[in-house]
This record gives C-alpha cells, structure tokens and sequence, in this order.
C-alpha cells in the first residue's frame, strides 16, 4: 500500500499538467529514446511512431468524445503541410512561424466545417469533411505551377543537419505539449461535456449542454493539432504530394486511434509506439499491408470495441472478482 | 448546350442507381455506407472477366455483374454488420461508417493486389451510336441508360407492390414496429444491404465500356452517390431519382466550364450551400439534432 501513496503524492501536482506518474515515465523514456538507440534508423522509426500517434491523438480526441469522424483528417493534415511550405518557398516565412499559421488556418477550416455542419448527426461532419478533404486533394494537384502536383513539392527542412536527433526532440515537444493539452481539456469541464455529448446527444442538450458549441471548440481544437503536425511532417519528410491528403493516411491514422481505443488519448500513442514498427516492417508488401490494415479495423471494431485503453480496466475488474 | 444537358442525364442516370442503393441501405439499416462504391468496382470487374473470359454476351455480363454484387453484399453484411448490430456500443452511425471504411479498404487493395492497378476495359458492348442534333451518341451509353431506368422502374414495383418490398420500407420507417409484426429483422437487413450492393454493381457492369475497371475507381461513384444523398435529404428514397440528375448534370456543368479537376471544388460548394440554407436537403424531411 506505500506504494500507492508514493504514486497518489506524485500524480497530483503532475495531473495539473495534465500527466500521469506513468505517462511522465513513459515521456522520459521517449526522450532518453535517440541516446539509446543503435542508429539513425530507430530514431527515425520512433519518430514516425510520435508524429502518427500524435495525429491519432487529435483523431481520437473527436472520435473517442463527441463520437465525430474527422474524415478529412488527412486533407487537413496536408493543407498544414503544404501551407507551411509554400510559404516557405514564395514568402520566405520561416518553417517556425509557418507551422504555426498552417495549425490556426486548419483550424479556422475547422471552424467553418463545425458550424456547417456540428448542429446535425455526426455523419455530416465526417462527410462534409471528407469532400473537404479531397477538394483540397484535387486543388493541389490542379495547380501544378504553384504546388508542383503530382510532381511532389521540395520542402525546405526544418534543420540544416542531417541527423534525426533534433527532429526527434521538435516532434517529441510536439508530442507532449498535445498529449498535456488534450488530456487537460478533457479532464476539465469541457472534457464532460464532450462525453455527455458522445455518449446521448438528445440527455446531453436537455441538461443544457450546446451540440454547436462544445463540438465545434472540440473539432477546432483537434484540427490544429492536425495541421501543426502537418507542418513538421512537410518540413520534416522533405518532399509533398497530393498523395499525402488521401483516405489512406486518415485510415492509418483511424486503425491507430481504434485499436488504441476510444476516448482514452493515451491508448492512440501507446497504439503508434506497437502498430507503426509493425506496419513499416510490413512496408514491402504494399496493398497487403493495407488489406491487414482494413481486417484490423473491421475486427476491433466488432469485437474488441474498447481497445488497448480497456485493457488496465478488465484486468482491474478480473482482480476485483478473485477478491471476492 | 444541349450537348452538355444530355450527356449530363445520361451520367444523372447512373447516379440515381448507385444513389439509390445508399439511400437504401442508409435509410432502413442506419448505415452510411462508406464502401458503396466498391461493390460498383466489384461490379465493374465481374462484368470485365465474363465478357472476356467466359465471352458471353453483354447483356449476360451485366446480370452477372449484378448477381456478383449480390452475393458480395450479403456475405459482406453476415460477417461484418450482422454481428455489429449485435455487439455494437456506442454510436452506431460513426461505428458502421468505419466498418465501411475498412470494406472499402480491403477491397480496394485486395483488387489491385489480384488485378494490378491497370485498367481493364471493353472498347464497346453493342455497336454503333445514333445521331441526336448535333452529336453522336453511342449505343452503349443508351442501353446503360436504358438498363439504368428499367432497374429503377422494377426496384420500385418491388418496393410498392411485393410484400418483402413492404418489408423492407416498414422496416426503414419503424424497425420494432415492423418486428413486432412478423418482419425478420436480419433477413430484411441482409436482403437491403445486398440489393443495395446489386445496383451499384450493376451500374459498374453497364458502364465497363465507358469507364474501365482500375482499383480506385469506386471513389467517384462513391463522391457523387453520397453528394445526391445530401442533396436531396438523407432518408428520402424518392427525391433520390431527381437527385441523382441534378448531380450529373451539375458535374457535366462544371467540367465543360471549368474543367475537369474543378469538378468537385463547384460539387463542394453546392453542399455548402445546402448545409448552409437548406440543410434537410432540397426535399429532405425535418432532421433530428
């Protein structure tokens, strides 16, 4: 039982931040990661395990609360990406500032969907945003001589280094600040509110909770966490197409958040840390990959509803019965 | 001009075949089929390899195309929604919807992995076009446009006149009502969503001498059949037909003035606009929420 109050003592001032004893382990290890790592290829590897766990993070922050689809995930993603860029390349505005204005420009396309659509069934935002999506795909690639389409656009990197390492720690920030963010809002009020929503629309507005309200703050808040990440992701990879805007992305992005489980943050994290080493060891089998990809969801879906994050619960639950 | 209006009803056409099949499945099973498309693709390929394969003629090809379809769609709902349905928590709206992103993934891939991503296509099925002011027209567009119709006349009769018809739309209108009458549930389930399935692939079918069959190729019919969902209403089977030509002749509109990559930038606008002021749809019912 000692142990309990040392963990109780710790998780206090740590939950004002939004962190755990555990999460604030979890992050040190992420952090010690690239010093302990036998080459630049496992950082990277962790790397591309943080910037799509960070997305499934902002993806599972509408899914997993006010039960909305953010179908355009990937094309909103992308517009941070390419906003980032070109104005990079045309304006010389530097990556920094870039990422910040591709995140608030997300974000107010964000704002514009909410409203359009926040007041009706969740469905329409997933497919106003999902039309969203491929406009923004298809005007990409319709003016080549500002985008380079198809051809795929060279993106000034962040770092005049080659190495990984700083990288890392950019998208490692990134990481966190999300993770503290998201978990803070969605231990507060609002975070109550956007259950109640997710779980009885109808019980939710007769207390007087506002559907327009509390999901458009939500989405806009989940579509800038797509759009900064975006920005690295351009200045990071180095090279943009079209292609990065497309369904598939938002389907890895959803395979990570459900498996990870709904409404938990940091069920999508721990998900991206298991799935993306598996998927780009996988990397050479193409379309399979993708089949692999659609099975997982399906069956999750179906049987395994609550994901990783249900885990600690069940196993709690199981104790709970033996005590008995 | 009149040339863009009748290539636009010829493609509206389709539309309301593979629009009507959506509002279906949505309508009486609460599913926002995401993978309806595919079943479109499904439908393409299946009529490809009887024709070249089997050689039969056209018009076998496309029923086979059809049957296909059918039977994709009812094993396709037995092991993926049927136990959905019975296990699902949450919000079943957003869950099926993924389940349809997961159909339309394996699909998808699974079609390029067998078939490779190149396109298989017939340079025409009956021969010859028929002159109407001033353009051609070939006959291919016409027998499909014909089938197209012919499709929805019989889907109707069905509906109206049989009784598993009345079932299905009972079913739409009030599910434990229609069960607490006899209706078998998961029978009508299965049955909607395969027939749902039937005519997008049928679609696919009729038009494998106009557009080929390549692994993506379900996205656009897919686009167009959720865009006329929207516009008309969602749950109204009837607005559908209106709904499917207003959209074909909307993306023949804007193709002819501003090409063919601002075709879903103008579809884009025109949603906003209904969600903006009319957002029942054009004859949409009062919506919840």
């Amino acid at each position: 039982m000692k142990d309990n109050k040392i963990y109780e003592t710790l998780s206090k001032p740590l939950s004002k931040i939004g962190l755990s004893p555990i999460s604030l382990a979890a992050f040190a290890a992420m952090a010690l990661f690239p010093l302990v790592s036998p080459n630049e290829y496992y950082t990277k590897l962790g790397l591309t395990c943080m910037l799509w766990g960070t997305l499934a993070m902002g993806f599972d922050f509408s899914v997993g609360y006010i039960n909305v689809a953010n179908w355009g995930y990937a094309g909103l993603m992308g517009l941070g990406a390419y906003l980032s860029a070109l104005l990079n390349k045309y304006f010389g505005i530097s990556p920094w500032i870039g990422i910040l204005i591709g995140g608030v420009v997300v974000a107010v396309l964000g704002l514009l969907i909410a409203l359009l659509t926040m007041k009706m069934d969740a469905m329409f935002a997933a497919l106003l945003a999902w039309f969203v999506g491929i406009v923004l795909q298809n005007i990409i690639a319709a003016v080549p001589n500002i985008t380079r389409g198809a051809m795929g656009l060279n993106v000034r990197s962040l770092f005049a280094t080659p190495k990984t390492a700083p990288y890392y720690y950019t998208m490692f920030v990134i990481c966190i600040l999300t993770f503290c963010v998201l978990k803070l809002v969605v231990n507060s009020k609002f975070g109550l509110s956007f259950r109640a929503l997710g779980q009885d629309i109808e019980a939710a507005k007769a207390i007087g909770i506002s559907p327009l309200k509390y999901r458009t703050i939500n989405f806009v808040i989940s579509c800038f966490v797509a759009g900064i990440v975006g920005g690295f992701y351009g200045h990071y990879v180095g090279v943009l197409s079209p292609n990065v805007l497309g369904t598939k992305n938002v389907v890895q992005i959803l395979v990570i958040a459900y498996i990870g489980g709904r409404g938990s943050i940091w069920g999508s994290l721990l998900c991206a840390f298991i799935l993306m080493p598996i998927f780009e060891m996988m990397n050479s089998l193409a379309e399979i990959k993708y089949i692999i990809y659609g099975a997982l969801l399906i069956v999750s879906m179906i049987y395994f509803p609550g994901g990783l994050c249900k885990i600690p619960e069940k196993i709690k639950s199981f104790k709970a019965e033996k005590n008995k | 001009m009149i040339n863009i209006l009748i290539s636009g009803i010829l493609r509206g056409g389709m539309y309301v075949l593979i629009a009507l099949g959506l509002a279906l499945v949505y309508g009486v099973m609460g599913i926002p089929n995401f993978a309806h498309g595919e079943y479109y693709l499904i439908g393409a390929y299946a009529a490809y390899f009887a024709l070249t394969l089997f050689g039969v003629s056209p018009v076998i090809a496309i029923i086979f195309a059809a049957l296909i379809g059918f039977v994709f769609g009812a094993v396709i709902e037995k092991i993926t929604f049927a136990p959905l349905r019975k296990r699902n928590t949450g919000d079943w709206v957003t869950n099926a919807f993924m389940i349809g992103a997961g159909i339309q993934l394996i699909i998808q891939n699974l079609a390029q992995y067998l078939f490779t991503a190149n396109y298989f296509g017939v340079t025409q099925l009956w021969e010859g076009s028929i002159k109407l002011g001033s353009i051609n027209i070939s006959y291919d567009r016409l027998v499909a446009f014909a089938i197209a119709m012919c499709t929805l006349a019989a889907f109707w009769l069905f509906l109206k006149k049989t009784r598993t018809g009345i079932s299905i739309l009972a079913v739409a209108d009030d599910e434990v009502g229609a069960m607490l009458m006899g209706v078998d549930i998961k029978r009508i389930h299965t049955l909607t969503y395969a027939m749902g399935s039937m005519l997008a692939a049928l679609a696919g079918g009729a038009l494998i001498s106009i557009t080929p069959a390549y692994p993506t190729m379900g996205t656009a019919p897919n686009l167009a059949a959720w865009f006329t969902v929207i516009l008309v209403g969602v749950g109204n089977l009837s607005a559908v037909a209106v709904g499917g030509f207003m959209v074909g002749l909307i993306e023949v509109f804007a193709t002819y003035f501003f090409g063919a990559a601002w075709q879903n930038v103008v579809s884009l606008i025109v949603i906003i606009m209904i969600l903006l002021f009319k957002p029942n749809g054009l004859f949409g019912r009062k919506q919840k929420v």
